[in-house]
């Protein structure tokens, strides 16, 4: 979709991640971070259809529960002893401290998923070349060198397999003298090649002068649009944690669990920012939806 | 008006006495086409790069060239980057960046665009050369083809006045390398573009060039219009190879002809055989009594990935005992493929492979050998003879040594045992390769693409070598886009299409069915009033000329 949530320029996007992150590791308080699991997962849903998530989602699932379950194992500070394990008492604070950090890790990971698919590897190297402009070139470079030299590293080992020398088969130590050997031709013959890559980088002008650099995205005006509900929203927020809204107080008193007064404002709000690509992926999809014929 | 020129040029090499270029002038004009042509050594490519002052070769230069009148070593470096454009030969090496976008864009940035300038650049460019479809890939997914034709739009993106080429084509397969052609001569007509181009592959570029310039041993000894030039290559002894072999038959027939009237294209050759009456002398067909297979496919299926289409697909192939097979088919066709399958590198899905009868599990490196289409990867070691020894060490070869000298002495490499393999020429380094693939005595040869790169010269040398090791009883089996060498050498041939064997016919045969895809020589001769034939060896060899009217 031409005008959803990825359509948005980079920095607009860094700046979510950076905010939704920043807000997770804040707002330790159970329903706050219940909420914000349900909304990654159905902004994971609605990017990719759940794909990632898929790949992912046995690891996230067993890491959850370790910790849900370890956590009360290992931390028995609090007042409210639940029962006995092994002559160990289990605190109702370490469970819902165990809650806490198992929801804080999936959420984290499942927005690193959705991080993956947004931030595609242009939009990085972008992101990468407004702070350091310098080290983005020599990356770009090596970024077409990866596949190149694992390509030319199978072609040899290819040819040299019909010769009779592999990696594949035979007794180990010869096996790792034929990688040695491929590595050190492939290198050579890398060395070889370059030159060539050089000259052409030098007969189009490269090392002339200053370089300037291809700018793909710009601030269009939905981009400064978007800026503002994310820093106005995420300024919100911080507020919040400031004024201790939307963090469950464990010790030395455990703090009423379920919200309260003021306490619901800022879940809102947390909502409606972390939300943000719901809203934007949701508007396109309700548009593909709906809207799509004239009647 | 002169764009470039060059006065008493000479150029040493360091660490040598002999001069790679000697007292050469040479006048571009503005607009003009010209091809520098000679054989491998002539300074050609020397006297290319002398002409691009940032990558000149190292070495003592006497003389000067001058470029729209000014020295070249007084032009801004500025100026220098951008008016003289230049593409090299491998296409891959030429690309910098991870994809086509910011390979387009590379050189604007090192000028210093704007964003601005270059997003309204490249759009132009984008739409004149077609290359929409390609502009959001990786650069490492294209074809040779295309790559190259990145290479060259990311030269002209600088708007240079002259553009240098170093044999653009030659690593490219023949319809890729026509296409590329066919684009240096819009830009040279419809831009009037001045270009200078070093090439082997001469039968495109004499309908197109101006002028072609012949270098041999360092100096120029023919300057002139490409009818003139055929005229005077028909009895040069090396060059002879470079000529259009249309041109050849005509020279043929009139040793002695008018430059105007040499035919440079199929069209006109046909023009001209009306004119002349010739009989064809019937060859005495040598039937081939029934022979079993020595390699025989059945049902081969193979697919890279689960869900990717099949390359091959329900393929059957038997290969005899002997005999020089050669595969063709399009780009992408699964040739590669095939031959890997073959080797025993990929494994098909399905189908079986029978060595005389019994089921190849795994082969010995006794009975095939895989000469790759990069023979620089044949070798590991510092230099040739290591290779061989390190070799006959791997597979306990008796009498190694022995057959090493014999197998060097036979290819004329005595002199070059101790050279680094990449230090040699391509034509030598291809025999350098053959040589380490036949110390096994494999009884079968698989060859990839054996002509890719290869200048008219060493492509027949190698033909001709090739063909003594099939009559001393070499089985070969050669995957190649280049039909002409397949009619010229090949005993048989198969067409690979869809992933299947859909013909295959001894070589005169095969060509001689086809109306497209088939040589120059039977484009010529097929359904006009002279007897058909395949190569132009088949001509000499069968025609007998009645009256010239």
């Amino acid at each position: 979709m031409v005008r959803g949530f990825r359509s948005f320029h980079p920095i607009i996007l860094l700046l979510y991640y950076i905010f939704a992150i920043a807000g997770l590791m804040l707002y330790q308080h159970p329903i706050f971070l219940g909420l914000a699991a349900a909304t990654i997962l159905i902004i994971n849903f609605m990017l990719d259809g759940g794909e990632q998530l898929k790949k992912w989602g046995w690891m996230i699932a067993i890491m959850s529960v370790l910790t849900l379950i370890l956590t009360p194992l290992f931390n028995n500070r609090g007042n409210y002893i639940l029962f006995y394990f092994f002559d160990r008492q289990v605190m109702l604070e370490s469970v819902i401290q165990g809650v806490m950090i198992a929801l804080t890790l999936l959420c984290i990971i499942s927005l690193f998923l959705t991080f993956n698919i947004v931030i595609t590897p242009d939009k990085f190297v972008f992101l990468f070349s407004k702070f350091l402009p310098q080290w983005a070139l020599l990356i770009m470079l090596s970024m077409r060198f990866v596949p190149l030299l694992r390509k030319r590293l199978i072609e040899i080992g290819d040819v040299q397999q019909v010769k009779g020398l592999s990696v594949k088969c035979g007794p180990i130590r010869s096996r790792a003298k034929n990688g040695m050997l491929f590595l050190q031709i492939l290198l050579t013959w890398s060395l070889e090649e370059s030159i060539q890559t050089a000259d052409s980088m030098t007969a189009r002008g490269y090392g002339i002068g200053k370089r300037s650099k291809y700018q793909p995205f710009y601030m269009k005006k939905r981009d400064w649009v978007s800026l503002g509900f994310l820093l106005a929203t995420g300024s919100f927020v911080a507020f919040g944690w400031w004024l201790g809204d939307g963090v469950l107080t464990l010790l030395p008193i455990l703090e009423q669990v379920l919200l309260q007064g003021r306490e619901w404002f800022y879940f809102i709000l947390w909502f409606v920012f972390l939300a943000f690509p719901i809203w934007t992926e949701g508007k396109e999809m309700i548009k593909w939806r709906y809207f799509r014929h004239i009647s | 008006m002169e764009i470039l020129q060059a006065h008493q040029l000479s150029f040493t090499y360091p660490e040598t006495t002999a001069k790679a270029l000697q007292n050469i002038n040479l006048q571009v004009k503005q607009g003009e086409f010209v091809v520098l042509c000679g054989p491998s050594g002539s300074g050609k490519s020397t006297l290319l790069r002398l002409c691009k002052p940032e990558i000149a070769p190292h070495g003592t230069l006497e003389g000067r060239i001058t470029f729209q009148g000014m020295p070249l070593e007084e032009l801004e470096p500025m100026v220098k980057a951008k008016e003289l454009g230049m593409v090299f030969q491998d296409p891959e090496n030429q690309i910098a960046m991870d994809n086509v976008m910011e390979e387009l864009i590379f050189g604007m940035e090192n000028i210093g665009f704007t964003t601005a300038q270059m997003r309204k650049k490249v759009a132009e460019m984008v739409n004149f050369f077609g290359l929409n479809y390609l502009l959001d890939k990786k650069t490492d997914e294209l074809s040779g083809g295309q790559k190259q034709l990145i290479n060259l739009a990311s030269v002209l993106l600088l708007e240079p006045k002259i553009l240098l080429l170093d044999e653009p084509t030659s690593q490219l397969d023949p319809i890729a390398a026509k296409e590329f052609i066919h684009m240096l001569q819009r830009l040279n007509e419809e831009f009037g573009i001045t270009i200078v181009i070093v090439e082997h592959r001469l039968e495109e570029l004499f309908t197109i060039a101006n002028r072609v310039v012949m270098l041999e041993n360092g100096a120029i000894i023919h300057d002139k219009t490409p009818r003139e030039m055929i005229r005077k290559l028909g009895t040069h002894e090396k060059m002879r190879n470079f000529l259009p072999s249309s041109s050849l038959l005509y020279l043929d027939f009139h040793p002695d002809a008018e430059p105007e009237t040499i035919p440079l294209n199929v069209k006109e050759t046909r023009q001209w055989l009306q004119t002349e009456s010739i009989e064809q002398q019937e060859e005495d067909q040598t039937s081939e009594s029934e022979q079993q297979p020595i390699l025989e496919l059945r049902e081969v299926d193979y697919q890279y990935t689960k869900n990717s289409p099949p390359v091959l697909y329900n393929l059957s192939l038997s290969i005899y005992d002997g005999e020089w097979l050669a595969i063709v088919g399009a780009n992408g066709t699964g040739k590669t493929t095939l031959l890997k399958i073959i080797g025993g590198i990929l494994k098909a899905q399905h189908g079986t492979m029978r060595f005389k009868g019994k089921k190849v599990k795994k082969w010995d490196a006794q009975k095939v050998s895989y000469l790759p289409q990069n023979p620089k990867l044949f070798f590991i070691q510092d230099t040739i003879k290591k290779e061989y020894d390190h070799l006959a060490e791997h597979h306990g070869i008796a009498n190694a040594e022995e057959r090493i000298q014999h197998l060097l002495e036979k290819f004329n490499m005595k002199h070059l045992q101790d050279r680094h393999p990449y230090d040699l020429s391509g034509g030598e380094l291809q025999k350098a390769a053959l040589i380490g693939t036949l110390l096994v005595e494999p009884a079968i040869l698989l060859i990839d693409e054996p002509t890719k790169g290869l200048d008219p010269e060493s492509k027949k040398a190698f033909g001709e070598l090739v063909s003594t090791l099939v009559t001393e009883g070499l089985t070969v089996v050669m995957v190649t886009h280049d039909i002409e060498f397949a009619a010229a050498y090949a005993t048989r041939c198969s067409m690979l299409f869809q992933g299947e064997i859909t013909v295959t016919e001894k070589t005169r045969d095969f060509f001689h069915e086809n109306t497209y895809y088939t040589t120059v020589m039977n484009r010529v001769t097929r359904n006009s009033s002279v007897p058909s034939v395949v190569t132009l060896e088949e001509a000499r060899r069968t025609w007998r000329v009645q009256n010239r009217s």
